[in-house]
């Protein structure tokens, strides 16, 4: 066998091998990783720091743990954003009916970060509310465009006292009337639901920006593009860059548009992005290698057999 | 009409309930045997009496969105104000009628769910009678959804009322809490992302099998995606833009500044990636609604029309 075929034909074993080793290794070695954030990025962080202290947002957490690497990263970095700055949060989900419950967990687990600093808990029903999973995404994002009241209407959750209340009592939601009156639409997904939204609730008055995975990414650029998103976090990359962010804000000459903008520093900033990063930067060098190995391959033997 | 659309918004009325109330529940237990018995009445229905009542039923749906999509909204409507004529009158009825329709959807889409259900024990269940090849692991799928369906329950009530609000900090919890908290958290989340961990072993694989430079336009694809993927990670770029501002001496106003990573990837996003998937996109828009008017029309087959 020629070196060539060697080349080209490396057991798939070995090859998933390699791939276990190169993705944990980096995973008990803290290296510091270089890095510039996007403008998406920094534009959703801006524009995520400019929303008043006391205001709502509506977040459609459509994601699950199948995706946790990127999404559940964006949603701390969001989550720790609105915590520190004490702007409210309705959460629904139209993307997957584990979404509400996996929303509701990675909240309880930054409440006991906030807890073991002594901070007040983001709490439900002052301070955010979940109204719950709703089973077709676009008749969900029709409702809310249309009449947000009659969408989350006869819904209800537990107040601090385990009373339950139509969470239009709630302090979260009490002077919301219509979609506009969100400071802000986030959605935080790893399917369709983002290009829904978009169709279906763009030009109702309310200012949107995304959180998607790496997949959905090249799907949602145009829209930043267009204007039609305030701010876009994509992958782990989008993850990394907001925690970057987090803990020294948007510096001078990073955005001539948002001049600068303070960050947490000293906070606890770190989480799936700089945990991850690392470990996406020796896989996608593995993945460039695994291409070059088989082309090399497949040119030795082109040139053999000619 | 209008007045039954009213009844429905939020105010508590006829046609809904309290959550959680007992008669909510016996109001939703007669919907679903209606919904149920309508639809096996239209099962047994011969097929030329079935037909043309879909066809009907789903012209009038589709009819109903048709309108709301391309009439003339109401402009800033007041509670209580009355059309003035024949246009604002339908205006206003679309509008009124759009939250129950919506609710309707919503209802039909949280039926799939059951009729999923219903699927699946149908099949395995017949499996494991029949003792079919590997009938145990339709055991195990029935046990696991029943598992998960009745724990899942009964952490639900729990968290319900005074004691539910003390359960958000994990210190509160019982046994069914953990026992939830195990299966949901502890293994169907953590199996959901092994399962979609699994995808970076088929890409390695057809990455190193499949990627091959055979043409100009594989050439162009691989050069590409390169450059993308080396944008991603930040110590190749903070390398390559440095190499470049020393090139530069940090002149904003030089040419070379184009060739640093982050702007051909930026110049490749949104200059080529955009115009590709705004394409993509126009054309599957283009195709969907062809799809939707024979779909809506019942000229597709098998649904309710058509050969």
């Amino acid at each position: 066998m020629s070196l060539g075929e060697k080349l080209m034909s490396i057991p798939k074993w070995v090859l998933y091998l390699i791939l276990i080793v190169v993705a944990s290794v980096p995973l008990f070695i803290k290296i510091p990783v270089p890095n510039t954030p996007l403008e998406p990025a920094i534009d959703l962080y801006g524009t995520l720091m400019n929303i008043p202290e006391g205001s709502t947002v509506l977040i459609a957490s459509d994601w699950t743990k199948s995706t946790r690497g990127e999404s559940n990263g964006h949603f701390d970095a969001l989550m720790k954003i609105l915590m520190r700055k004490k702007i409210k949060a309705c959460i629904y989900s139209s993307g997957d009916p584990q979404a509400p419950q996996v929303a509701r967990d990675a909240i309880g687990v930054l409440n006991m970060e906030r807890k073991a600093k002594g901070l007040p808990p983001y709490q439900r029903w002052n301070d955010w509310i979940t109204v719950g999973y709703f089973p077709n995404a676009e008749a969900c994002a029709n409702a809310i465009a249309n009449n947000v009241r009659v969408a989350f209407g006869g819904k209800t959750d537990y107040t601090p006292e385990g009373t339950s209340r139509d969470v239009f009592q709630s302090p979260v939601l009490k002077d919301i009337r219509k979609v506009s009156d969100f400071k802000l639409m986030m959605v935080i997904t790893a399917s369709k639901t983002s290009n829904i939204t978009i169709e279906r609730v763009y030009g109702k008055g309310v200012d949107l920006a995304m959180m998607v995975t790496g997949v959905m990414g090249p799907e949602s650029l145009p829209y930043y593009s267009s204007g039609q998103l305030k701010g876009l976090a994509v992958g782990l990359k989008g993850v990394y860059d907001l925690e970057q962010m987090l803990e020294s804000g948007i510096t001078p000459g990073m955005s001539a548009k948002w001049g600068t903008v303070p960050g947490f520093p000293g906070d606890s900033n770190i989480g799936n992005g700089t945990r991850y990063y690392p470990t996406l930067h020796f896989c996608l060098t593995l993945l460039i290698l695994a291409v070059i190995v088989g082309n090399v391959g497949m040119a030795l033997s082109r040139k053999k057999a000619a | 009409m209008s007045q039954l659309f009213l009844q429905a918004q939020p105010q508590l009325n006829f046609w809904n309930g309290l959550n959680g109330t007992t008669g909510l529940w016996i109001k939703i237990l007669i919907g679903l045997a209606l919904g149920v018995g309508l639809i096996f009445a239209l099962m047994s229905a011969p097929t030329q009496t079935r037909r043309p009542i879909v066809a009907f039923v789903t012209f009038i749906s589709g009819l109903f969105y048709v309108l709301y999509f391309f009439f003339p909204r109401p402009i800033d409507r007041q509670p209580g104000e009355l059309p003035l004529d024949f246009v604002e009158s339908v205006s206003f009825y679309i509008d009124d009628a759009f939250g129950v329709v919506t609710d309707f959807t919503a209802i039909l889409s949280g039926l799939l769910l059951g009729l999923g259900i219903y699927s699946l024990l149908h099949v395995h269940v017949k499996r494991i009678i029949k003792a079919h090849q590997n009938w145990f692991f339709s055991v195990v799928l029935l046990v696991s959804m029943f598992m998960m369906t009745i724990v899942g329950y009964w952490d639900w009530i729990t968290r319900r009322g005074e004691a539910g609000a003390s359960l958000d900090d994990p210190a509160n919890w019982s046994a069914i809490n953990y026992t939830k908290d195990l299966m949901f958290d502890g293994l169907l989340q953590a199996m959901d992302a092994a399962m979609f961990s699994i995808i970076a072993f088929y890409i390695l694989s057809a990455a190193y099998r499949a990627f091959r430079v055979r043409s100009v336009e594989a050439t162009i694809l691989l050069a590409t995606a390169l450059i993308v993927i080396l944008s991603l990670m930040g110590a190749v770029e903070f390398l390559w833009n440095g190499m470049i501002d020393g090139m530069t001496g940090k002149d904003p106003g030089s040419v070379v500044n184009n060739l640093k990573l982050t702007e051909i990837s930026k110049w490749l996003r949104d200059t080529v990636q955009g115009a590709a998937i705004r394409g993509i996109d126009f054309g599957v828009g283009i195709g969907a609604l062809a799809m939707g008017l024979r779909l809506w029309l019942s000229l597709e087959r098998g649904t309710g029309g058509g050969n």
